[in-house]
């Protein structure tokens, strides 16, 4: 289907610009975003089919397993508890870190490397934080605590990088010695085995750390932080479109940037309906939009941005698609690698502390096994879309790969399944992981750039 | 001794050797001279050690470096702790390495391919749980040996998929086998049943040669009487065949080497014998050969015999150096590739009656802690000499890398080190390791 260069314009039988475009990129016409080729939302949507069963199917399957799974889930759990407000929201604080640390890997697998160490920086980066604030001890304010735990992780991710960029050590051999490095020193730091780092949500400063994931917003100030959110979004998004249409670049029919602002809004107004009911119990009130639903989307719109809309973003798109082409252009491989692996580590710090404070603020060696959280985190990117073998994904794919793996999570514990549970847990995950692979490495063979056809 | 860089160029290789066959060889070998084995450039002693030294300097430096880090690693605990090369100790630490040992033989094969094998920790879980669930007298009540094959068979099975997955549908082996490593954790959990299963009932006597396996040693005659026949059998075989090949005129070590390789085998057994025969009871008596240092030796052999001398070992070095090449060479690289799997999956599923013996009972717990293994399966393999990069290892780096982790786990245990700093130890040895090999490959002329 693919290899046929004539069949991608499908139905477009308008503008010689569509024609010219599909000329000069014969063999990757399924590559091309379908805002190149599209001129009405009729066309829109033909490209972007064309692009789905060609391979490139972006966040389809993750979004389409993850309504899946909650509907099964919905229809097997007693009571079909599963889609109520309380749980939906614990779900979201529960993948907070899965969604972080995937976004983190997100751009060490986009060089086509891969980082094993997330999980064990993340439970560093957070027990740094966490025993800095400590009142009888350094008693740093919040912000110094959590910016100087971001930069020790950042440290970190940069020797890694170092290694692996410029003594070429493979990355899988680095960051697994970084991995039993630091759940190591992790524990040494926690004081020994039975050691504990709390932070307690009594104390101004540290009720700050606590409040990341425990804390909700007032329902009002949430329904008018949406509407900013949309309204800021909405307006960037067509006023970009529209500059592009006014100086004569190619741009999405407005159509699809209406949908796209519409669909925002849906989305957004769906969230806090949820979060702003009552899902307390008749005694005490608790509503309102968790503060870890807004540090996500910050996380989410910097990693964007940055991979997205910078130089350094396009660099590692094209180190991921031929380390060779990109040095050839003059790329500096080393360098960008190190940046990679160390923002990459900061990122998993960040996961670390919304991890701490997901578990009521209270860290102890037992509070994350840092083996498990980097399976999770790999699975959840892959899952979520990004290819393994690297060019390929985005950062919004580890947020929605990180929900899918908190929800199968979740349910599964919703489930009462006894002894059965505990496995689970594992074969749920292992099981996902093979299968979103299997996608990658199906749709990577559908493609022409691999087959070479 | 050349002082430039030797494997820069071929014209330095044959170091002061003026024999014409010498000459005829490296001339045949222009730019690949340090991968020649010395035994062929060498007609005496003196030029077999002098070739030796330009290999290891090209890179290749084979166990050198392992066996130099175990000195390391002895001096050092022995300076720190005088307990460390007390015989009971030095009996208990080759004793912990086992597994480390047998599982790191299990990567080997993985890495030969250029693949790695993440599940090998879970395998030999996975294995443990089975056998030990079978021979439970209220259960199945199978005999341990029916117990140990069932659990092989199942397990060469989970290596075949995983590595059908890897060879035809072209999955990346580290995905592959991270998903097999979370599946098996599940099953295994479910074949445990949530409960703890135990082989430390001495009233049943299939319980009690599994525990064997690990506990039990030989009698100290006994063990003599094995070393030499061990010592009769490979030095015979060794000199036979090296007569053999002087007969037809093939290249063949100087006649002194093989002496002295006999000789050092019989010393080294001898050692062995003597430490293990010592008393190191604290009370009444414990002396002897530990059975499961002739259950490594067999898996060594075998695994050696396998690579070494077989055309399947061949094939492994040739897709592991270049599966394209391999390919057009007529290899059927899918095949090999999945037996290679199966043969990393059944030699984690010995470790996996190893650990069971080990270990005793097994609890969800102790499943869980399985994960660490594999990282320490992948140290000690790369520590004994290994490359990551596919083509380059040998059986006995597993053994020999096996015992380096042992012994640091070992000597920090004695020191009273907590356990997070013996895995920060693990990591550093490691790098550094992982970095020898690399800097090692840069050094090889073939990537120059």
């Amino acid at each position: 289907m693919t290899a046929e260069a004539s069949e991608t314009p499908t139905g477009s039988a308008d503008g010689s610009t569509v024609a010219n475009l599909t000329a000069t990129s014969t063999a990757g016409s399924a590559d091309v975003p379908p805002e190149l080729l599209a001129h009405s939302l009729d066309q829109y949507v033909r490209a972007w089919w064309l692009r789905v069963r060609s391979g490139n199917s972006g966040v389809l399957p993750v979004v389409f397993a993850i309504v899946l799974v909650a509907v099964v889930f919905e229809i097997i759990t007693p009571e079909h508890a599963f889609l109520r407000p309380s749980n939906l929201v614990y779900i979201f604080g529960l993948s907070t870190v899965y969604m972080v640390l995937a976004m983190a890997e997100t751009v060490v697998l986009l060089l086509g490397e891969i980082d094993l160490s997330v999980g064990a920086v993340a439970l560093f980066g957070g027990v740094i934080a966490f025993k800095l604030v400590q009142q009888p001890g350094p008693d740093w304010p919040w912000w110094a605590a959590m910016l100087a735990a971001l930069a020790c992780c950042g440290l970190i991710g940069a020797l890694q990088g170092t290694l692996t960029a410029r003594l070429k050590i493979p990355s899988f051999i680095v960051t697994l010695g970084g991995f039993l490095l630091f759940s190591g020193i992790l524990v040494v730091i926690l004081g020994g085995a039975n050691g504990t780092a709390g932070v307690n949500s009594s104390v101004p400063n540290q009720r700050v750390i606590y409040n990341l994931v425990q804390g909700l917003i007032v329902p009002v100030v949430g329904w008018v932080a949406l509407a900013v959110v949309v309204g800021a979004a909405g307006a960037a998004l067509w006023l970009r479109a529209a500059a592009r249409r006014r100086q004569g670049l190619v741009a999405p029919p407005a159509s699809v940037t209406a949908i796209r602002i519409a669909l925002v809004a849906l989305v957004g107004v769906a969230v806090v309906v949820v979060c702003n009911g009552n899902r307390g119990t008749s005694l005490v009130t608790v509503q309102g939009v968790p503060w870890v639903i807004p540090i996500v989307l910050v996380v989410l719109g910097i990693w964007t941005l940055l991979l997205q809309r910078t130089r350094f973003g396009r660099y590692v798109h094209a180190i991921g698609g031929s380390p060779e082409a990109a040095r050839r252009a003059g790329i500096s491989l080393a360098a960008i690698r190190t940046w990679a692996f160390a923002l990459c580590s900061a990122t998993a710090g960040l996961g670390g502390i919304l991890l701490g404070s997901f578990f009521f603020g209270q860290y102890s060696t037992n509070t994350a096994d840092p083996g498990q959280l980097v399976l999770y985190s790999v699975a959840a990117s892959v899952i979520g879309g990004v290819s393994l073998f690297g060019g390929r994904g985005k950062a919004i794919h580890g947020v929605l790969g990180g929900l899918l793996i908190g929800a199968i999570a979740y349910g599964v514990s919703l489930l009462n399944l006894g002894t059965l549970a505990t496995p689970l847990e594992y074969i749920l995950p292992g099981g996902v992981l093979l299968g979103a692979v299997l996608i990658d490495v199906l749709s990577r063979r559908g493609t022409g750039s691999v087959t070479g056809a | 001794m050349p002082e430039v860089p030797v494997a820069a160029d071929p014209g330095e290789t044959p170091t002061g050797m003026a024999d014409a066959t010498t000459v005829d060889l490296t001339a045949a070998h222009e730019g690949a001279a340090t991968d020649v084995p010395p035994e062929l450039l060498a007609q005496s002693l003196g030029q077999y050690l002098r070739a030796w030294w330009v290999r290891v300097r090209g890179g290749d430096s084979g166990v050198l470096p392992v066996v130099l880090g175990i000195v390391v690693v002895a001096v050092s605990f022995q300076i720190a702790t005088p307990k460390f090369l007390s015989p009971l100790n030095l009996v208990n630490l080759f004793e912990q390495s086992t597994v480390y040992m047998v599982l790191a033989m299990a990567e080997i094969f993985a890495l030969l391919l250029a693949e790695i094998d993440l599940s090998v920790g879970l395998v030999m879980a996975f294995s443990s749980v089975i056998v030990a669930e079978l021979v439970q007298p209220t259960g199945a009540n199978l005999p341990w040996w029916v117990a140990i094959i069932i659990a092989l068979v199942i397990c060469s099975a989970v290596g075949a998929i995983q590595g059908w997955f890897v060879a035809r549908l072209k999955m990346p082996s580290f995905i592959v086998t991270l998903g097999g490593l979370l599946i098996l954790e599940g099953a295994a959990i479910i074949f445990l049943k949530g409960a703890l299963v135990s082989i430390g009932n001495s009233r049943f006597t299939n319980e009690v040669v599994l525990y064997d396996i690990f506990y039990g040693q030989f009698d100290p005659v006994v063990g003599w009487i094995l070393l030499a026949v061990l010592v009769g059998v490979v030095g015979t075989g060794l000199w036979l065949r090296e007569a053999r090949k002087r007969r037809h005129g093939l290249e063949t070590p100087p006649r002194s080497l093989t002496a002295m390789k006999i000789v050092l085998l019989a010393v080294a057994g001898s050692a062995v014998v003597a430490i293990c025969n010592v008393n190191r009871a604290h009370f009444g008596t414990i002396k002897g050969v530990p059975y499961i240092i002739a259950i490594v030796l067999v898996v060594l052999a075998a695994w050696t015999v396998l690579l070494q001398r077989t055309r399947f070992g061949r094939y492994v070095y040739a897709i592991g150096g270049n599966p394209e090449a391999a390919r057009r060479a007529g290899v059927r690289v899918p095949t090999v590739r999945i037996w290679g799997f199966v043969l990393a999956a059944l030699t984690s599923a010995i470790a996996g009656v190893l650990f069971l013996s080990w270990q005793v009972s097994l609890t969800t717990n102790i499943i869980k802690t399985a994960n660490t293994y594999v990282l320490l399966a992948v140290a000690a393999a790369v520590i004994g000499g290994t490359s990551l990069f596919g083509g380059r290892g040998k059986t006995i780096h597993g053994v020999l890398g096996g015992l380096v982790i042992g012994g640091i786990y070992n000597g920090l245990y004695l020191l009273n080190v907590s356990s997070q700093w013996i895995n920060v130890v693990v990591a550093a040895v490691l790098l550094v390791a992982a970095a020898v090999d690399v800097l090692s490959r840069r050094g090889a002329p073939r990537q120059a």
